[in-house]
């Protein structure tokens, strides 16, 4: 048996002797962890959201009836000329007509007061999802406004607006959120990894004066703390994936798409969490032990 | 060799040893002794750096203790066994782990650390004892725990601080005997008490110290 695998033996053994306390700390660090990787599933799942919802996002540009031949083809080219449309078709009258009678359904008889068509001939776009910012948008429309032949523009304006803030504001929330916990976390680990330090002062001046060096009385102590970090980590991720499956089946049972909406975490970043847990464990470890003085 | 030279310490404001200049020899059996807080104590902790000169210089196989970088310490120690007077023992590992433990210190493997415990163990008498806790041990067992694992890895010196404070007569000769032994095996011997009868008729060197000087020193 080397030093090292002594070492680890030790750390393993000390965390044995003080497993309530060392229970006490993973929970307490799990549930922090827990708070803010479900913070970060459910920004994700906005954000995915947001992305196949946008997909079908689009302007609306309706044309005047009176619009020539020229100014519809300068409105082609303009369309083409801009990198954001990724899609524009054109939606004539009758097309546009026919698909009101389709949405009314039964009701096409409060079209019957009508002599002629109503509707406007149209072109609807799609947009790139990048450029999908109120901002962008609003601005994007003004501008079609001002084309000749265009009578109006229209889109989703507070829809797209509502969804970008609460993206937006999801995100702060857990970036901002995540830092203080992940800081009291840390606190957690020091407090803890700091009073066993002290509870083993005499097993440390002892050492010390046998002659062993500051790693071999650190290492059972940041092992120690990279075993709580590590497994909060793990009981976090374990908890999160049983959370998400039962908050999905029982959404399921209302709305019963939600199932090919929701997303957990992709397999590469199930990692995370456990290895997060220990680097932060680590380094409140390593606060908590400071430098050995002989 | 070991070397003090006008060596004094103090402890707020109290001195703790003034002016010491000491001499001692490789392989020496040199004794310290004096009343209660005459400075035996602080004087073994400065020749493992335990404590460090306020004035004058510790000279420890050429290395001068005071200027000793933090990171050189545990490789000084581990050239001193030293038997401290309260055996310092882990309570929570058995008599074999406490002495084991000097040697995985040393970085040595697990079967010369067997090999070595097992040994140290049968030249006290107290093989028997090896997977016993400190607790279950009478103060004399104690003691030689403490001193085996003191000279399980055959230090270049040993210290010992009251080896005998607080055993019966019986036990107190044994490890005397113990300590010759070592000490014939070539190992630099230094000795705090402040029983005389320990040294009397030895025929070896004793420091008397009192009120932090050396008063004389002598062979008895």
């Amino acid at each position: 048996m080397n030093t090292l695998t002594y070492l680890f033996q030790t750390a393993v053994k000390n965390f044995w002797s003080e497993k309530w306390m060392n229970l006490l700390t993973v929970l307490t660090i799990a549930v922090g962890i827990l708070i803010i990787s479900a913070f970060a599933l459910i920004t994700l799942n906005i954000d995915i959201t947001l992305k196949n919802w946008s997909s079908g996002f689009g302007l609306v540009v309706y044309l005047k009836d009176n619009i020539t031949a020229e100014e519809e083809g300068l409105i082609k080219n303009h369309f083409k000329k801009d990198p954001d449309i990724t899609q524009a078709n054109y939606i004539t009258k009758d097309q546009a007509l026919k698909g009101l009678r389709q949405t009314l359904g039964s009701a096409t008889n409060l079209l019957e007061g009508f002599e002629s068509n109503p509707l406007p001939s149209s072109f609807e776009l799609k947009i790139k999802r990048e450029s999908l910012t109120p901002a962008g948008i609003k601005e994007k429309a003004e501008r079609l406004k001002q084309l000749r032949g265009v009578e109006d523009v229209q889109y989703g304006e507070k829809w797209l607006a509502s969804m970008d803030s609460l993206s937006k504001g999801m995100k702060i929330l857990t970036v901002s959120l995540g830092s203080i916990i992940l800081i009291a976390l840390a606190f957690v680990n020091y407090s803890t990894i700091k009073i066993l330090f002290y509870r083993r002062a005499d097993e440390i001046d002892t050492m010390k004066l046998l002659g062993a060096s500051r790693s071999f009385i650190r290492l059972p102590f940041l092992i120690e703390g990279l075993f709580i970090g590590l497994s909060s980590g793990i009981i976090a991720l374990l908890a999160l994936f049983g959370i998400y499956a039962v908050t999905t089946a029982r959404t399921a049972e209302l709305i019963p798409s939600i199932k090919s909406i929701a997303v957990f975490f992709p397999p590469a970043a199930y990692p995370v969490l456990p290895l997060g847990g220990a680097l932060m464990s680590l380094i409140g470890s390593l606060f908590a032990i400071g430098r050995i003085k002989y | 060799m070991i070397q003090f030279t006008e060596v004094s310490k103090f402890y707020d404001n109290e001195a703790a040893l003034t002016d010491i200049n000491l001499t001692i020899e490789k392989g020496e059996h040199i004794y310290i002794t004096g009343p209660s807080g005459a400075g035996k104590t602080t004087l073994l902790k400065l020749i493992y750096a335990a404590e460090r000169p306020d004035k004058g210089t510790v000279s420890v196989a050429g290395q001068d203790t005071g200027k000793l970088k933090q990171g050189a310490v545990p490789f000084l120690r581990r050239t001193i066994g030293v038997v401290f007077q309260d055996f310092r023992l882990l309570p929570n590992v058995t008599v074999f782990e406490n002495i084991a433990l000097a040697l995985r210190i040393h970085g040595m493997d697990s079967k010369e650390i067997k090999e070595n415990v097992t040994d140290v163990l049968a030249s006290i008498g107290m093989k028997h004892k090896a997977h016993e806790f400190p607790r279950h041990l009478s103060g004399g067992e104690q003691q030689m725990a403490a001193i085996a694992r003191a000279i399980v890895s055959k230090p270049n010196v040993l210290l010992a601080d009251e080896p005998t404070g607080n055993l019966d007569p019986g036990t107190a000769d044994t490890i005397i005997k113990l300590f010759r032994e070592i000490n014939l095996r070539g190992t630099t011997l230094i000795i705090a008490t402040h029983h005389d009868a320990l040294f009397k008729n030895t025929g070896h060197r004793v420091i008397y110290l009192r009120e932090s000087k050396i008063e004389k020193e002598a062979v008895d």
